[in-house]
């Protein structure tokens, strides 16, 4: 999927990207409203895409059943609504009409609007943002069948909405686009040398931004990325590029309640106020800060996490 | 171009729910009735002249608020939740779309009417001229309905939208009383409401061309404003 540049006033406003479409793979954008809105003005050809915008209401005085019955027919579709309803589990609200649902029923409801697309690639704008925990589970699990036959792309602000889903993720904004690394590496063996437990107690982290070198002291510090090679420490909600490796960052701030948990992050425990779990196996930490910030946390790190917290 | 009828009822189906469950506006459909009533209430006795006036009166009205109204409100409510969007990104065509949403103000204007005329009590000199000019004018205004849906972008606004409508249409009727004054409201009597009228007024020995004159203006009235309600909407979807 290519995306032409955008130009605001002379400045790039949105790179030329290409993001990789493969089959069976949800790929995740996290980006602001304004490159959101010129995102989805290039996925204008109805031929080849579904586009869900966040603003898609639904007709409120049918019953949910009604609703699936038109849409049915509506697509040419050769299914029944009772399997349907089964489907997407809101059989005891067949009956109620949309407009009477709870507001996250009722975003559910119109966002399954998405099942009857018949475009090779779905487009969704802020699927999960409406959503309640279980509505949540309940269209990830329809979005996994889906992502079996089509191509999906979630365009999102929020990291947290973005990791329900997805298997890639990418992130643009002003610095330009990248893809953030949310594998879980389980085969990776880190090499961690021995560590001189010395009793450093003074230990400043060394960042720096717009050409000024910032001192931070560790608890300051939210949790701190590794984006395409280079360490970003975010700190209340901004970001500052550091010298140093994660492996070298993680050794120095091990004694500051400081954890590894994830390949590509390291996160202050302090900070943790939730751990998510998603499924089975994809978790994410959830983080006191100003802005709402999450996390992932790989499978193999969940234990010694929480051995740590003596959960 | 491809029309599906499965798709046209599945559409014709949910806009006759969702409408008939929104009582501000399907309320606008007991209205004629009670017209009819009144007139016949207040003229028992009324000649032909004159019960062939208040026919045209009442049609010409009810036109503007049940087939027009119920149009543009159908197509406003879409554009309102953006559901027309998503309507476009099934395989439901314009024409589908269109047709479906037509029908349905079609078949609720042809079922008011058709009491109202028994309520009244009107007898047509000629049936299928009286028959030809209603369904024309139908058409004519669900597309004139379709325009004001379409200019508008919530049901509130489209229910003030189809006001001018009727100043401009049912109001031409009465345009005829300012002729001697101002010859050039001789205009107003090219309008599609003031033909109908002559339709209705027709006397029992009328010729064919006192037929075919009106029935011919209202069909190209009808003719232009399908075409340019059809751009319209193209363009508008486009826009969006």
């Amino acid at each position: 999927m290519l995306f032409q540049p955008v130009y605001n006033n002379g400045e790039m406003f949105l790179p030329k990207i290409e993001l990789p479409m493969r089959d069976n793979q949800t790929i995740g954008v996290i980006t602001d409203l304004k490159r959101r809105q010129y995102l989805m003005n290039q996925l204008m050809d109805p031929s080849r895409y579904y586009l869900f915008r966040v603003q898609q209401n639904e007709y409120m005085r049918l019953t949910v059943e009604e609703l699936l019955t038109f849409l049915i027919h509506v697509s040419e579709r050769n299914e029944s609504a009772d399997r349907l309803l089964d489907y997407f589990s809101i059989k005891e609200d067949r009956k109620t009409k949309v407009g009477a649902l709870s507001p996250s029923k009722k975003m559910y409801v119109t966002l399954l609007r998405v099942y009857f697309a018949h475009q090779p690639t779905l487009v969704l704008e802020e699927p999960f943002f409406f959503l309640e925990e279980g509505d949540r589970r309940k269209f990830k699990v329809i979005l996994d069948d889906l992502s079996r036959e089509k191509q999906i792309l979630i365009l999102t602000s929020n990291l947290e909405d973005a990791l329900i889903s997805c298997d890639a993720i990418f992130r643009i904004n002003e610095l330009g686009f990248h893809p953030l690394d949310i594998q879980d590496s389980d085969e990776e063996k880190q090499e961690t040398p021995e560590q001189d437990s010395a009793n450093i107690t003074l230990q400043k982290i060394y960042t720096k931004r717009n050409g000024k070198v910032i001192l931070f002291n560790p608890p300051e510090i939210d949790f701190i990325e590794s984006v395409e090679g280079s360490i970003l420490v975010h700190v209340d909600g901004e970001n500052y590029d550091c010298a140093l490796t994660l492996t070298e960052l993680e050794q120095r701030l091990a004694n500051f309640g400081f954890f590894r948990c994830h390949r590509s992050y390291i996160v202050n425990l302090q900070k943790i106020r939730e751990i998510i779990t998603w499924t089975k196996n994809s978790y994410s930490l959830r983080l006191i800060t100003g802005k709402d910030a999450v996390v992932p946390l790989s499978r193999s790190k969940l234990q010694e996490l929480k051995s740590l917290l003596n959960l | 171009m491809n029309i599906s009828i499965k798709r046209v009822r599945a559409i014709f189906v949910k806009d006759y729910k969702e409408f008939s469950r929104n009582y501000a506006v399907s309320i606008c459909l007991t209205f004629p009735l009670i017209f009819a009533f009144i007139f016949r209430g207040a003229g028992s006795d009324m000649s032909h002249a004159a019960l062939a006036q208040s026919a045209g009166f009442l049609f010409n009205v009810s036109f503007v608020i049940v087939t027009c109204l119920v149009q543009a409100c159908l197509i406003a409510e879409e554009k309102e939740r953006n559901t027309l969007r998503s309507l476009m990104m099934t395989p439901a065509t314009t024409t589908d779309v269109l047709i479906g949403k037509s029908s349905l103000a079609f078949v609720l204007s042809a079922v008011i009417l058709a009491i109202s005329t028994y309520i009244l009590g009107y007898e047509p000199a000629s049936l299928w001229a009286f028959v030809g000019g209603i369904v024309f004018s139908t058409l004519f205004y669900i597309a004139a309905g379709t325009i004001c849906g379409l200019y508008s972008k919530s049901v509130l606004e489209a229910s003030l939208a189809v006001l001018p409508v009727g100043v401009i249409f049912t109001g031409a009727t009465w345009g005829a009383l300012l002729q001697s004054r101002y010859p050039i409201f001789k205009v107003l009597d090219y309008m599609p409401s003031s033909q109908f009228n002559h339709l209705l007024g027709l006397s029992p020995d009328f010729t064919m061309g006192d037929v075919l004159k009106p029935l011919l203006i209202i069909l190209a009235w009808t003719i232009v404003l399908t075409i340019v309600a059809v751009m319209l909407y193209k363009r508008r979807l486009k826009d969006e």
